[in-house]
């Protein structure tokens, strides 16, 4: 911008000596009266300016002085130099009055959008660029409040959900206990009996979602904590599936391969996933387990799940760990509580780790997670909420 | 019959869980408050102890320790779910274990059994170790001559230990031998235990001499 400058004033400065140079020549002496004597006395310089640039002419007469060519040649340099200089002078003077508060500004907006909300500038004058900056503070104090503000509503909501979750437990606590006791009864029979029974697997999906929830409101109020211990990998993957009755799920771990892992988060990722699979997906479900070099630690677990069903369509495929997602929206309901991958990707990433969702190339689907085999960095709470794109 | 001290402060929960194990084949007494739970342990036999954790008043915790100033009976605490239950807190005030409500029956049952399967004697004439003296078929244990007073459950790990002399055990090991959890039982309740019997039965020297840490890879009873 400066150079943009430098030229125009180079410019008018030559525009202006042209002016001048044609009005002196042109029109001034046809009207010697009108010039007042101190502008003549401008016009031909100072009294004292021939007597320094002009020289004896050789050979002509004591009246012939002229100003040598060299001498012209200088006269010129220094003129165009002392110029310039000027020029440059000024124009840089005028730019940083600009420029000093501009990339103030800049530097400001620039640390905003890094997340830092309680950037000011500091006006300095009344002209238009003071004004600027007054907006831009006011800008950003709107924009602090409105982001506070949802924070504190998603905070809300969050701190809702769990609430709910926790007061759930107490009557659900008397049902669980009696859930079985109608069912049995010898004295209820038809639709009564059929009605008892429904009571009693709504029960249990009802204490399956409250769990859930329970587990997703400590992720999201930060307050979960992984507990670690060297497991081994082989005898969880097959422990976890005993236990669920999966007996036609297969599992190919190496024999002695050992993690440092929450076991009880490991098993519901697992489980997390192979239930998915097989709810959503299709048989065959097999579990894979290997190690895997990563830099200069241990290396990482690798842990896929993969079924042979219809695989996951592209679309759903960013969304599947959202909560309460359901590709496939005619199937209004299944078995879960729709939380199975959030509460599978929160547990990964509580240890560190990465979990990723594809479609294999032989078909089905496979989720592929990856966790640090030496417990990983001490991750406790949850990835902070972005900050919504559009308010 | 075995009779269950069940203390739960509300009254659906209490009424449930009543209901699930009377027709488990428990004789249940209820009571409401720990207060009244201290009151009613003196009067009849009691087998079993079913605590909550949250009572108003005097709380799960302070109760258990009441508790065990006179009596060694089986002590299970009722713990809901997303409370962050204190293991270690837990079995320093006495319980011999902990179960999260809601609660399948079948779950509360299966803990009381292992619970009460710990009181089992068997019929072994007195083991010396060291200044230890372990009586399995009285199910008592002296140090010094001087008999120390354990939980079921401490005492059930002592016995295990001590049954297999030098043998490592590993938590998950103990955890299914002495609490008959599955594979995904908390294994801090078997650091927090061997915590509380070494402090019963170690001198309190350096080294711990009956029960000794095998890094990485569990307990073991001596070599004393």
């Amino acid at each position: 911008m400066r150079t943009r400058l430098i030229i125009a004033f180079i410019v008018v400065a030559l525009l202006s000596a042209l002016a001048s140079a044609w009005f002196v020549n042109l029109i001034l002496p046809y009207y010697p009266s009108v010039a007042p004597a101190w502008l003549s006395g401008v016009i031909s310089g100072p009294g004292g300016l021939p007597h320094l640039l002009y020289t004896q002419a050789p050979g002509l007469g004591r009246a012939a002085r002229y100003p040598a060519p060299a001498t012209a040649v200088a006269f010129f340099l220094c003129a165009a130099a002392v110029l310039l200089a000027a020029i440059a002078a000024v124009v840089y003077a005028a730019s940083r009055r600009v420029l000093l508060p501009v990339r103030r500004l800049a530097r400001a907006a620039q640390r905003m959008s890094g997340g830092d909300l309680s950037v000011r500038v500091e006006p300095s004058g009344r002209d238009e660029l003071a004004q600027l900056v007054t907006s831009f503070n006011t800008m950003a104090s709107a924009l602090q409040d409105k982001v506070g503000e949802l924070q504190w509503m998603g905070a809300r909501a969050r701190q809702f959900a769990g609430d709910v979750s926790h007061e759930l437990r107490t009557p659900l606590t008397a049902m669980t206990a009696v859930a079985d006791i109608l069912p049995g009864h010898p004295g209820l029979t038809g639709d009564a009996a059929a009605a008892a029974r429904l009571v009693r697997q709504e029960i249990f999906h009802l204490n399956r979602l409250v769990e859930d929830l329970i587990e997703i409101s400590r992720f999201d109020a930060g307050t979960a904590r992984l507990v670690t211990e060297d497991t081994d990998v082989a005898s969880a993957v097959s422990g976890c599936l005993r236990a669920r009755g999966w007996t036609d799920v297969s599992a190919e771990v190496p024999a002695g391969l050992i993690a440092r892992l929450d076991r009880r988060r490991f098993d519901i990722i697992i489980a997390n996933l192979v239930g998915n699979a097989l709810r959503h997906g299709g048989q065959p479900v097999t579990v894979t387990a290997r190690a895997e070099p990563h830099g200069s630690g241990e290396g990482r677990l690798v842990l896929e799940v993969r079924d042979r069903g219809p695989g996951l369509p592209a679309a759903a495929i960013p969304h599947l760990f959202d909560r309460f997602f359901k590709a496939d929206t005619a199937r209004a309901r299944s078995e879960g509580s729709g939380l199975g991958l959030a509460i599978a990707w929160e547990n990964t990433q509580l240890h560190g780790g990465r979990i990723q969702a594809g479609n294999h190339p032989d078909g089905g689907a496979v989720f592929t997670v990856s966790l640090p085999r030496n417990g990983g960095p001490a991750i406790t709470g949850t990835v902070p909420q972005p900050v919504p794109a559009a308010l | 019959m075995t009779t269950v001290l069940l203390v739960e402060d509300d009254p659906g929960a209490r009424e449930g869980l009543v209901l699930a194990l009377r027709r488990l084949g428990y004789q249940v007494r209820p009571a409401a408050t720990g207060e009244a739970a201290l009151e009613g342990i003196g009067q009849d036999t009691v087998d079993v102890v079913v605590l909550d954790v949250m009572l108003p008043g005097l709380d799960g915790f302070e109760v258990c320790r009441r508790l065990r100033r006179g009596s060694d009976v089986p002590v299970i605490m009722l713990t809901a779910r997303g409370d962050d239950f204190d293991i270690v807190g837990g079995l320093e005030a006495g319980a011999d274990d902990y179960v999260v409500k809601p609660v399948e029956p079948r779950v509360l049952d299966a803990r009381i059994r292992a619970v009460l399967r710990r009181l089992a004697r068997a019929g072994s004439p007195a083991e010396t170790h060291g200044e230890l003296v372990i009586d399995r078929g009285s199910l008592t244990v002296a140090l010094r001559g001087r008999e120390i007073s354990l939980t079921p459950t401490e005492l059930r790990l002592l016995l295990v230990l001590s049954g297999s002399p030098r043998q490592v055990f590993s938590r998950q090991q103990l955890l299914d031998l002495v609490w008959e959890h599955d594979y995904l039982g908390d294994s801090r309740l078997v650091d927090a235990c061997v915590q509380r019997l070494r402090a019963k039965i170690e001198t309190g020297t350096a080294e711990p001499r009956y029960i000794q840490t095998v890094r990485g890879f569990g307990y073991r009873f001596g070599p004393v």
